[in-house]
């Protein structure tokens, strides 16, 4: 009797907003050019709605920051181009376990899983990324906890926290945590606040802290009427139980037969889109629960590799210790595989 | 996996599969009892997980990577009677609680309750609850203070913690545990025999009888047998059904719907209206006791295969297909894929470190100090007009010399004044004041909320001052005299002192636990009120054992307790030697030398200033004939002899050592290598005294190679008779002297321990 190969079993990981940069143009007509239907039947969906298609945002001949990072084209040009990635794994090598995904990347994480349907996706996902069209509420600014080698720094943590305090004293200025994504602290508030804060932060590594262009105050109260309005637009009956398990922004896990579709509706509408999304958290419970052999990162891009990389250290996940740790062991048998990055996704497909 | 193992992990598939399941009386749908579908599912993805872990730690245990393998299956109804609680209700759990815990890890978001149990499982250094120390079921986010093989010593507790959360509406503070917050605790049919349980069943009575709110729910999992040792046909029903103040209900165990809607009216009568519930719920006990045991030697077969097809899971498997919930073939795919996650999550777990060195596994014996916020909550000195109040019915004695029952009495008013959270319990410490009455006019400055009058029941009183202290209450309780704490040491060694330990210091019980004791009173005669054996309290790694010789001495070191449990959140034994209580004169009738004026809380430097809290040794005299060691009795007792050794010119220094555990070592062997003999007076036995430790201490020291010469003088091995009889086996004043001389004159060669021999003459002799 021919031995069963035993499938090696992933976690799979939805890229968020900003994933899609000047080189990664061209991404889905260069990788997936057998599943231009879903390039198809989104870009249907948009033309009715009159957004610019995101075969034209992929085919275009120049990266435009304001075009291709504008939440209505960035979030189903993203979302296409993940599924598709996520449609390319190889199904006799890998067993999905679970999937998770940072931020926007819930509404791909959600489609992955099978929560939501191809036609219930894009309505979703292209809904949730036009809520800013008449104006984009607050922005957003990312802020390192850990070192230039990833070892996670309590200094900075406590500074994050203390700004956090003080510049919420400040009238008018409101800030908040919007996600915890490994290494970084991304916070969301208005521009006044985000101002103040920026303030307050000690500069680390030149950059920071860096305020993210064309981003809202995303997983905050300043969306409060953004997660209302869409309750409105959007009824539950888009969502149904997912087919493997979900692991949301606060490490909750959606179990495909115990999954509630409406509380599974009423936190990606409501609590999710105003209370911080713990990426990091999403990723422990990742590792912890499911025990995955590899980490599936969708494209596009691959920098969300890093915050992955990042929560693993905090938990000494496979004795990761700092960045040179995790640098040696993807160069000898990748724990973390990014189809953004061509090497490792010749492994995945 | 073993033959039984796997027949009863195969079983379930093949039952499923053809549908052949076991039968109820109870006929619920998942609508009767406010339970959705999914929410169904959910209780029975639990039971699946509880029942997998069970299996793989076996598994793991034949490969040497799991060292504890008693399970929870048979018991995986608790995973219904979980979601009937909020993850706030603390909840002391038994052994068998794996989906119980799994359930609640849900209600709290980020919960990783497969990972954590496995490294728990495999003693990993990463298990967020004890860090390596032991299998336990615990969680500081769920609201679970790890308990570790627990025969109902947890109950005591319980007991407490539920007393604590009205109490704490009463008194306007606000406990760890929330206003309306509940306490759950479960246990088995087995160890409801236990004297604990009784003890603590009836102390939770006895307060619900007088209308006293305990909002606590018991929760007895009734396998019907105890190892191998069956429970009577319809006992814990008949034992429990009709107790007084006691709320009985019973449910199935093996059906979800059931447990779950006989946990929720459980819970509403102990959340609205406080009363405390016996939930008595029927479950099996499957795979034996624990993995070691041999179910087949003490089983028929027939009666193994019988128990075994009433398994829990097979129960919900019904109740999804009865109800159309989930079809057979996805019943079975939650079972199998759960066991490959937990198998694959289980060799992840195994891979991790162990405690590889005695410090790491030590390192929670103490717990970490308090955080400077909850120190200061309750904390404030009091003001001296404030305190010309509290002391009103003092004020012309105030500046007069006191005896030490009297300042100890002083100190307490201070203390429970500057510490609102402090709460003293005891058998008749409030109206009455105690038996010497050390607690006198406590009970009308501070109420009886605050001084409470407990009844005759030793585990209860420690259990009543642990729960409390687990919901943010200072506890002082009292054990009326040093004989009464040997029926309940238990709640001091295996419960409040491990608590950090295997919490790894996320959880602590700080308090002070007042004990009257040690011998040579004169009113009340006897062993039982003139015990000399503390030798319970110097092998329990972490506790601080303290006990003064005098009033001075007494307030300073009841301050640095209490200073000790708020800050460092220690456990704190504080013996008071009756027989000093009301010393007064040390050498001669009226020279007043035992007597000490009180000193304010704000003249005590030693207590608010001293970075050590002054756990230290204090030192009388300069001589450096002869050091004297010892302590309570024997130290007063050494003081007289002093001053009879300094008149036939034999200079001594007497050292008190104030503090039994742990002793101020340094301090002891810099007093002693000034001198040139060594006598160590312990009024308790000879063997297992405290004199032991020091002998000990000055043979490993240079003391002995700079040839300091050692005797002891103890009590002998015996109990204390009545009257006169009691000073043949106690050292006395006498012995001292004539001890002294022998050791400084003579000078023997080697050290010798007198009280057998020579010692017995001299008593003889006085």
């Amino acid at each position: 009797m021919a031995q069963v190969k035993q499938k090696q079993r992933v976690v799979v990981i939805c890229p968020g907003r900003g994933t899609y940069n000047k080189e990664d143009l061209g991404y889905l007509h260069r990788l997936h050019p057998d599943k231009m239907d879903i390039v198809e039947s989104i870009d249907a969906y948009r033309k009715e709605k009159r957004q610019v298609s995101i075969q034209s945002l992929d085919t275009a001949e120049q990266f435009n920051m304001r075009s291709h990072t504008a939440g209505e084209n960035a979030s189903a040009l993203i979302y296409a181009c993940a599924i598709s990635d996520f449609q390319s794994i190889n199904e006799d090598e890998y067993e999905v376990v679970a999937v998770t995904g940072n931020s926007m990347g819930w509404y791909i994480a959600l489609a992955a899983a099978g929560a939501l349907n191809r036609q219930s996706a894009i309505e979703l996902i292209n809904t949730m990324g036009s809520m800013m069209t008449d104006g984009v509420i607050g922005g957003q600014m990312i802020y390192p906890i850990m070192d230039e080698f990833w070892v996670p720094d309590q200094q900075a943590l406590d500074a994050t926290e203390q700004a956090l305090v003080d510049v919420n004293e400040i009238e008018d200025c409101e800030a908040y945590v919007s996600i915890k994504l490994g290494g970084y602290v991304v916070f969301g508030g208005n521009k006044k606040g985000l101002k103040a804060l920026e303030k307050a932060l000690p500069k680390v590594q030149d950059r920071y802290p860096m305020n993210l262009f064309n981003h809202a105050a995303f997983h905050t109260p300043l969306l409060n009427e953004t997660s209302a309005k869409a309750k409105s637009i959007l009824p539950s009956t888009l969502f149904t139980a997912p087919n493997v398990p979900l692991i949301d922004g606060l490490g909750q896990i959606w179990q495909p037969y115990s999954c509630n579709a409406q509380e599974l509706y009423d936190y990606t509408l409501g609590t999710q889109v105003v209370e911080t999304y713990d990426f990091t958290k999403a990723v422990e419970v990742a590792i912890k629960e499911f025990a995955p052999d590899k980490l599936i990162v969708l494209g596009p891009g691959a920098t969300l590799g890093g915050a992955v990389a990042q929560s693993l250290i905090q938990h000494n996940w496979l004795g990761l210790q700092n960045k040179k740790g995790f640098i040696s062991l993807q160069k000898a048998d990748p724990f973390i595989l990014a189809m953004g990055l061509e090497d490792q996704r010749k492994m995945v497909i | 996996m073993s033959n039984r193992n796997q027949l009863v992990r195969d079983n379930f598939i093949n039952f499923v599969r053809s549908e052949n399941l076991p039968k109820s009386s109870i006929s619920l749908s998942p609508g009767d009892v406010g339970l959705t579908d999914s929410e169904v599912v959910d209780l029975f993805e639990s039971q699946v997980m509880s029942r997998h872990l069970d299996l793989q730690s076996r598994i793991m245990q034949k490969k040497g990577e799991s060292f504890y393998t008693i399970g929870s299956s048979g018991h995986e109804g608790n995973a219904a009677y979980a979601k009937a609680f909020k993850p706030t209700d603390m909840a002391f759990l038994h052994y068998r609680s794996g989906a119980f815990v799994i359930q609640r890890s849900k209600q709290v978001a980020g919960q990783t309750p497969l990972y954590d149990m496995l490294l728990s499982f495999a003693a990993s250094k990463d298990d967020p609850t004890s860090g390596g120390r032991h299998k336990v079921l615990g969680s500081k986010a769920l609201s679970i203070p790890p308990q570790t093989s627990t025969i109902a010593s947890h109950l005591p507790k319980a007991m407490g913690a539920a007393y604590s959360i009205p109490l704490a509406k009463r008194l306007a503070l606000e406990g760890k545990i929330p206003e309306n917050g509940i306490i759950v605790c479960n246990f088995g049919d087995a160890s409801s025999n236990h004297s604990t349980t009784q003890g603590a069943l009836n102390s939770t009575a006895w307060a619900a009888y007088q209308s006293i709110r305990m909002p606590i729910v018991y929760i007895c999992e009734d396998n019907g047998i105890g190892i191998s040792t069956s429970t009577p046909d319809g006992w814990i029903a008949a034992n429990y059904k009709n107790r007084a103040g006691l709320n009985y209900l019973y449910c199935d165990g093996l059906n979800l719907l059931d447990t779950y809607r006989k946990a929720k009216q459980a819970e509403k009568m102990a959340r609205q209206q406080g009363k405390p519930v016996f939930l008595h719920m029927r479950t099996v006990r499957i795979l034996g006791h624990a993995g070691s045991d041999a179910e087949f030697v003490y089983r028929k077969e027939s009666e193994i295969e019988a128990t075994e097809f009433q398994d829990p899971l097979l129960h919900s498997a019904r109740i999804l297909l009865e109800n159309n919930i989930l079809s057979a073939h996805e019943i079975i795919s939650i079972y199998e894929s759960t066991e490959r996650r937990i198998a694959r999550v289980a060799e992840q777990a195994a891979s991790t470190s162990k405690l590889d060195n005695a410090e790491q596994v030590k390192h929670s014996i103490v717990p970490p100090r308090a955080a400077l916020n909850l120190v200061s909550k309750y904390y404030k000195i009091k003001n001296e007009s404030d305190r010309a109040t509290l002391f009103a019915h003092e004020k012309h004695n105030l500046h007069k010399k006191q005896h030490m029952a009297k300042l100890l009495n002083w100190a307490l008013i201070d203390v429970m004044a500057e510490n609102k959270n402090m709460v003293m319990c005891g058998e008749d410490i409030a109206t009455k004041g105690g038996v010497y009455n050390v607690t006198s006019k406590l009970c009308e400055r501070f109420g009886k909320n605050r001084v409470i009058n407990t009844l005759l029941d030793e585990q209860s009183i420690l259990g009543l001052a642990i729960g409390m202290a687990h919901n943010g209450f200072l506890p002082v309780p009292e054990i009326q005299f040093l004989a009464y704490v040997h029926n309940a040491e238990d709640q001091i060694r295996g419960e409040a002192a491990t608590l950090p330990f295997f919490s790894n210091g996320q959880f602590s019980n700080p308090m002070v636990i007042r004990i009257a004791g040690l011998a040579y009173q004169k009113g009340f005669g006897g062993h039982f009120h003139n015990d000399n054996s503390f030798a319970v309290f110097r092998d329990i790694p972490g506790l601080i054992l303290a006990c003064p010789s005098n009033g001075a001495d007494a307030v300073e070191m009841m301050r640095t307790s209490v200073k000790l449990a708020r800050e460092q959140q220690r456990l704190v034994v504080f013996l008071e030697p009756i027989a000093l209580y009301m010393a007064k004169d040390l050498h001669s009738e009226g020279d007043g030398l035992w007597m000490s004026e009180y000193v304010t809380p704000s003249e005590d430097a030693t207590a608010t200033n001293s970075a050590d809290h002054g756990q230290k040794i204090s030192v009388y005299g300069e001589g450096k004939s002869l050091c004297i060691l010892s302590y309570g009795n024997g130290y007063y007792l050494s003081r007289k002899a002093e001053k009879i050794l300094a008149q036939q010119g034999i200079e001594c220094r007497v050292i008190d050592l104030r503090w039994l555990a742990p002793l101020d070592e340094k301090g002891i062997l810099e007093q002693a290598k000034l001198c040139e003999n060594v006598l160590i007076v312990d009024e308790c036995r000879q063997t297992g005294s405290i004199s032991e430790a020091l002998f000990t201490l000055l043979a490993e020291s240079e003391v002995t190679r700079n040839k300091v010469k050692i005797s002891r003088i103890t009590a002998h091995d015996s109990f204390i008779p009545l009257g006169s009889a009691a000073y043949h086996v106690l050292p006395s004043t006498e012995q001292i002297v004539e001890e002294a001389l022998l050791l400084v004159k003579k000078k023997p060669k080697t050290a010798v321990n007198k009280s057998q021999t020579e010692a017995e003459t001299k008593i003889g002799n006085t």
